[in-house]
């Protein structure tokens, strides 16, 4: 972005509306336009978001126009993503035989024709349509226009993007990086009410629908509670950087959410991320449990007062910090008297339980949230009083994919249990954002994250984001061991690969059933119970 | 922080094996009230035995095929095992046998088990005192570990050697320190779970400690703290060698037996029947 563009971009009379006055000194518009934003050119047939993709900025459409796939859905090979169905028996046996000695080979061949624009720099590679008529004729979809916004929910929530979004014709964007769209909507209040409108419209009702608490409300009541919540967000959208930084140092800083002690005026409900609840112990905070995306927190207070309206001043029992990114609702304390607390029961808190433990009996879960294992949804657990560090793992898992393991037996540990450096699946999967090619997703079936090695281009986004260190760049070779090279730059072209928990093999994960110990699970953090049958 | 596992596989397996001992011992019985040979029945039901126990080999290598946990494998191989034994000493009525080929099979077949036997134990003891170290290291990194904490100590005493004017713990280094920190040491006392390490460095190793001022000390203590740590290092790299390579032994022995069972097979069939 230079000057010069964003001159221009202030001539526009969507960006003129912007009130530059309201910003202040430190964060002016300029400033913001300068370094948050960028002008992106699309071709005809380049997809600008994917649906289920994971995104950190909105767009802007300055010239041209695109195209939403509304239904059906595009097919999963047209994104860019993998389509692999579970081996059969004999496939999978064969691959005793087929297995190479020589690490990381690849066929070539195979990454032709995979409708892949821009080469390995991942600030232009883009997935392209190549038959955009056949797609407009079998596909519903509406059109985007200039002044169009889009991706704005996606990259304020943390939520995936929920339609595919490509190029008609030549296409030119304004690409809006998460920090800078948070800045138009704290001090423009025309953005402001354009975000929060359209996130009321489009994501809110469905969200609150989802809790326990407003199930029950008809149409009217919900809409009202539509109405009066408030949206807010805490840390830092790109957290795992700072969070790196953070885990070699040991001096984590966590927004605090709601403080010990203070009013409660509403409740909070986490609609992405993760929290943690803690209460003060001696001189520190002791962590009693997180939240995650659907749960709430500081009901039981809330009814509490509105139960016993006599007793003066309750307050919050605990505190509650951002760790990470969180993204939360805030419903007012009135609307949840009106709608929510005459047909609910006195809601149970076990976090005063736990209160009432030793410290020692949770220092696993302390452990846990430090280290942000929360996020695993199929974390790779040893017991090491059990493990024999035989490598049968390893080489069962060498033996599902080509010869080559896709983790590694080490990794962070507490009293006997090992996380090992395998890819946990994560809830809130960072290395998925900003994949310029869509290589690194979420299959539709499972949920697992996978990548693509057709449409990875090796720019390592995904193991740079990765805070976990689970992703491993590759260089791929022949079947006599050479390394491939990049016939235009001749550097040797790499891949990302990483644990796919064995998604195409059939029978589950290997690496699990290879463990004649039974000292290895994969597990979901938040039911992970080390006393657990294994 | 103690784990549960399921017994149903182990309960499963013994109750099998115990009917499967029962019927065959019932039946090799029947066959010598009846004036048969009761070894025909008991030798190849602890062929099919052994047979069977060396599938656990094969499984390791179809892990890409969904052919059950290698745990439950792992427990049927142990029962297995045991049942081999006692399927054994029916089979040949004996201890030990007469004939020269027949003790070299017995000898083989006692060594298999005795191996496995020792291994079990192994496996079930020796990863709880490495989770006890609080370190953990992949045995193949070991040797660039050690290598990593020489350099580091080599860097120690020529600094201290530097700063202080002083070349006592450079002496102490290469007379006495050096042997210890040249390779992994002790390794009989870290299988066993004894301290001869420890107790060596607080000993001989700290020897020098008392002709050293205070500039010097502070460089010894580093050096004897990189030393606890190789102490460490040096149990990982014991135990889980002797975890590795008792397989070595247990393996090819088992081999063997099946080798000279299938001989012992042909010879009965050739010139007993």
């Amino acid at each position: 972005m230079t000057e010069s563009d964003v001159e221009s971009l202030l001539r526009r009379p969507d960006i003129a509306a912007i009130e530059a006055d309201n910003f202040p000194k430190h964060t002016p518009l300029k400033g913001v336009l300068l370094n948050d934003t960028r002008i992106v050119r699309f071709r005809a047939g380049d997809i600008v978001v994917r649906e289920g993709d994971y995104g950190n900025s909105a767009f802007l459409v300055l010239e041209g126009s695109l195209r939403v796939v509304l239904a059906p859905e595009l097919p999963q090979s047209l994104l860019g993503r993998q389509q692999t169905g579970k081996k059969g028996f004999f496939e999978a046996l064969s691959q005793l035989w087929t297995n190479s000695t020589v690490p990381e080979v690849r066929d070539i061949s195979r990454y032709q024709g995979q409708g892949l624009r821009g080469g390995s720099d991942s600030a232009n590679a883009r997935v392209f349509l190549q038959d955009v008529p056949a797609v407009l004729d079998r596909h519903r979809t509406a059109k985007l226009e200039d002044g169009a916004l889009f991706g704005e929910l996606a990259a304020l929530g943390r939520v995936p993007r929920t339609a595919t979004i490509f190029a008609e014709q030549e296409a030119t964007l304004l690409e809006i990086r998460w920090q800078g769209l948070r800045e138009l909507r704290k001090y423009d209040e025309g953005w402001r009410r354009m975000i929060d409108q359209r996130y009321r419209e489009n994501a809110l009702k469905t969200h609150l629908q989802e809790s326990i608490m407003f199930s029950r409300l008809d149409e009217n009541a919900l809409q009202s509670v539509v109405d009066k919540v408030l949206f807010e967000t805490y840390g830092a959208f790109d957290w795992n950087v700072a969070f790196q930084k953070q885990r070699q140092s040991g001096n984590a800083k966590e927004p605090v959410i709601a403080r010990q002690g203070e009013y409660p005026d509403g409740v909070l409900m986490i609609r992405a991320g993760f929290a943690r609840v803690s209460v003060k112990h001696g001189n520190g905070e002791r962590t009693l449990t997180y939240l995650g995306a659907g749960d709430h927190f500081g009901l039981g207070e809330l009814y509490a007062a509105w139960k016993n309206p006599d007793i003066p001043d309750i307050a919050l029992y605990t505190t509650l910090t951002a760790l990470g990114y969180v993204d939360v609702i805030r419903v007012p304390a009135p609307i949840l008297e009106e709608h929510v607390f005459p047909f609910m029961e006195q809601p149970t808190s076990t976090t005063m339980d736990i209160a009432s433990k030793p410290v020692a009996d949770d220092a696993m879960m302390e452990w846990a949230v430090e280290e942000r294992f929360i996020n695993a949804t199929r974390s790779m657990v040893i017991d090491l009083e059990r493990c024999v560090r035989c490598d049968d793992c390893v080489r069962a898992c060498a033996s599902t994919h080509g010869g080559n393991p896709r983790f590694r037996r080490h990794g962070r540990t507490f009293d006997n249990i090992m996380v090992a450096n395998a890819c946990m699946h994560c809830a809130d999967p960072v290395c998925m954002i900003g994949c310029p090619t869509g290589a690194i997703h979420r299959t539709v079936e499972t949920g697992i994250v996978v990548i693509n090695d057709l449409t990875c281009i090796g720019c390592a986004t995904c193991a740079n984001s990765c805070p976990y260190n689970n992703i491993a760049m590759v260089a791929i070779r022949t079947k006599d061991g050479h390394t491939i090279a990049d016939p235009n730059t001749g550097k040797p072209i790499f891949k990302a690969t990483k644990c796919d928990f064995c998604d195409s093999n059939p029978g589950g994960p290997a690496c699990v059933r290879a463990c004649p110990y039974g000292a290895l699970r994969r597990v979901h953090f938040r039911e992970f119970n080390p006393a657990g049958a294994g | 922080m103690s784990q549960r596992y399921s017994a149903v596989p182990v309960t499963t397996f013994c109750v099998l094996s115990a009917a499967v001992f029962g019927l065959t011992a019932w039946a090799a019985r029947d066959t010598w009230e009846n004036l048969g040979n009761p070894a025909i029945l008991t030798g190849y039901t602890l062929f099919v035995l052994m047979l069977l126990l060396g599938f656990l080999n094969a499984r390791k290598r179809l892990s890409m095929l969904p052919v059950g946990r290698a745990s439950v494998w792992l427990a049927f191989h142990v029962v297995a095992g045991i049942l081999a034994l006692a399927m054994f000493w029916l089979h040949t009525g004996t201890i030990w046998p007469v004939g020269l080929y027949e003790q070299v099979l017995t000898g083989l077949f006692y060594l298999v088990s005795l191996s496995g036997i020792v291994g079990y134990g192994l496996s079930r003891m020796l990863p709880r005192r490495l989770a006890q170290t609080e370190i953990e290291i992949i045995f193949e990194r070991i040797p660039a570990e050690l290598a990593e904490i020489r350099e580091k100590i080599e860097a120690l005493v020529l600094e201290c050697t530097e700063k202080t004017g002083s070349d006592t713990v450079a002496q102490h280094y290469i007379g006495t320190l050096s042997w210890f920190f040249a390779r992994p040491r002790f390794r009989i006392s870290h299988i066993v779970g004894g301290d001869a390490a420890g107790h060596w460095l607080r000993g001989p190793g700290s020897a020098a400690s008392r002709y050293l001022n205070d500039p010097e000390r502070a460089y010894f203590d580093q050096i004897i703290e990189l030393g606890e740590l190789k102490c460490l290092i040096d149990r990982h790299y014991a135990c889980q060698e002797l975890l590795k390579k008792w397989l070595l032994v247990h393996v090819p022995l088992a081999m063997a037996v099946i080798l000279v069972a299938v001989w012992h097979l042909i010879l009965v069939n050739v010139y007993a029947l």
